[in-house]
């Protein structure tokens, strides 16, 4: 594990680098505050440091007031080593954000027993930022296939929409649905059709931009948003969607099973609609369109023509 | 080294707590030995100008990096001196600064020659 050793004087860096060297630390020693705080802000910097209290250029603590503002790296474990030790010097260490404190001139077995518990800290830190990314994950993940779940997936279509009108740019929402997907199921088994359905969302994830979004909307249905797409490339790219599917049967355990998918398409530079309820109805009715028109094929909403005949001229 | 400088050594040195603190490893005593011969002249340097100018901010600041030099070879009684001085430079206290500086660098004063022999003899 890296450790950063901060201290001016050099007999004191010397001896810490090389007993802790001994523990099988990576040392990284320097000789001022900057230069610890530089280590420090490094992605993959130390996450263990023995800072002295008065250094040039920036002191321990200051060194640790730094570093606790730096929310977005992972916890660094910071004990101050120094020749302060009054009660009142300890507070303010602590204060300032240290995690813990020994004093010069240090016993060596105390120093890396301490140290030894700012590895099960920062381990404990791990395995609990870990959880939270687990916990992140499937609370907006579909947990068979791994794509967004359905209110992420609304969510950011909303975002999307909202940003395309303030640019003044498009959106495409594609519905696609698997045809006949129920006789998967049926003559199969739902363990067919689960690896069916895992198989179609890492081929629409390989479909698509990594900037595109790509979503579980219910059994069989799959949302996709395409950022900044021109409404007249809309429909290549719902039939190149639609052609990564169909070209090559899906791999089962019960052997090569064909797929298909209609696909209802929506550019929102072609519509004056705001809101994401109104939008899906629209793409739902081209897709119903796609299924009627013999499935396996693309439908773009049209958006209605207006009459522009005056009123008093229609018979 | 001399029988007077062995005797001047173990009584200004805690020469077993030291050794504790490099884990017996003679060599890294002698590299430390090394640092400090270095180091702590032009340190003292700092000080005493320091003092001379009665510039208390940096009679704290010099005093505790020699403060924890020497605690760091157990040079006890040094620097608990260099700590006296620390304190004055934090207090803002010039009374008594130069004598208190003197006591210093008596006590330092045969200690870089024996330090510097004893590191020969401990080369393994």
């Amino acid at each position: 594990m890296k450790i950063l050793i901060a201290d001016d004087d050099g007999l004191s860096r010397r001896l810490l680098e090389k007993t802790l060297e001994r523990e099988g630390y990576e040392v990284i020693a320097v000789d001022n505050g900057r230069l610890a705080l530089q280590q420090l802000s490094l992605a993959d910097g130390p996450r263990l440091a023995l800072l002295d209290w008065m250094m040039p250029e920036l002191s321990g603590t200051g060194v640790c007031l730094e570093v606790r503002k730096q929310h977005d790296r992972p916890y660094v474990h910071i004990v101050l080593l120094t020749s302060r030790g009054s009660k009142q010097d300890v507070v303010a260490g602590l204060e300032a954000g240290a995690d813990d404190y020994l004093t010069k001139p240090w016993d060596p077995a105390e120093l890396t027993a301490r140290l030894r518990v700012g590895q099960r800290i920062l381990q404990l830190e791990d395995r609990l930022v870990e959880a939270r990314e687990t916990m992140r994950f499937k609370a907006t993940h579909d947990n068979l296939t791994a794509l967004f779940n359905r209110g992420v997936i609304l969510d950011l279509l909303a975002r999307e929409l909202s940003r395309t009108r303030r640019e003044k740019g498009c959106t495409v929402v594609m519905l696609g649905d698997l045809d006949h997907f129920k006789k998967v199921n049926d003559g199969y088994g739902h363990v067919v059709g689960d690896e069916v359905l895992q198989e179609i969302a890492r081929r629409l994830l390989a479909s698509v931009r990594s900037y595109d979004f790509v979503g579980r909307y219910g059994g069989e249905e799959f949302l996709i948003v395409l950022n900044n797409c021109d409404s007249s490339h809309a429909i290549a790219r719902a039939e190149e969607v639609r052609n990564g599917i169909a070209n090559h049967q899906v791999q089962t355990m019960r052997g090569l099973l064909p797929v298909t998918m209609s696909l209802g398409v929506f550019a929102s530079r072609d519509w004056d609609l705001r809101l994401v309820e109104e939008i899906l109805v629209e793409t739902d009715l081209a897709l119903y369109k796609a299924k009627a028109d013999g499935r396996n094929c693309v439908r773009l909403a049209e958006p209605p023509v207006l009459c522009s005949i005056p009123l008093e001229q229609i018979p | 080294m001399t029988q007077q400088g062995d005797r001047f050594l173990q009584k200004a040195v805690n020469l077993g707590e030291v050794l504790i603190r490099v884990e017996n490893d003679h060599e890294l005593l002698s590299e430390l030995i090394g640092i400090f011969k270095k180091d702590f002249p032009p340190l003292l340097q700092l000080l005493q100008e320091a003092v001379a100018r009665e510039d208390m901010e940096n009679v704290e600041a010099r005093s505790h990096t020699l403060k924890g030099m020497l605690s760091g070879l157990s040079v006890t009684k040094a620097a608990a001196t260099a700590s006296r001085l620390e304190q004055m430079g934090r207090e803002r206290k010039t009374s008594g600064l130069a004598d208190v500086l003197t006591i210093l660098e008596n006590e330092v004063a045969d200690l870089l020659p024996e330090l510097g022999a004893y590191a020969e003899e401990s080369k393994p």
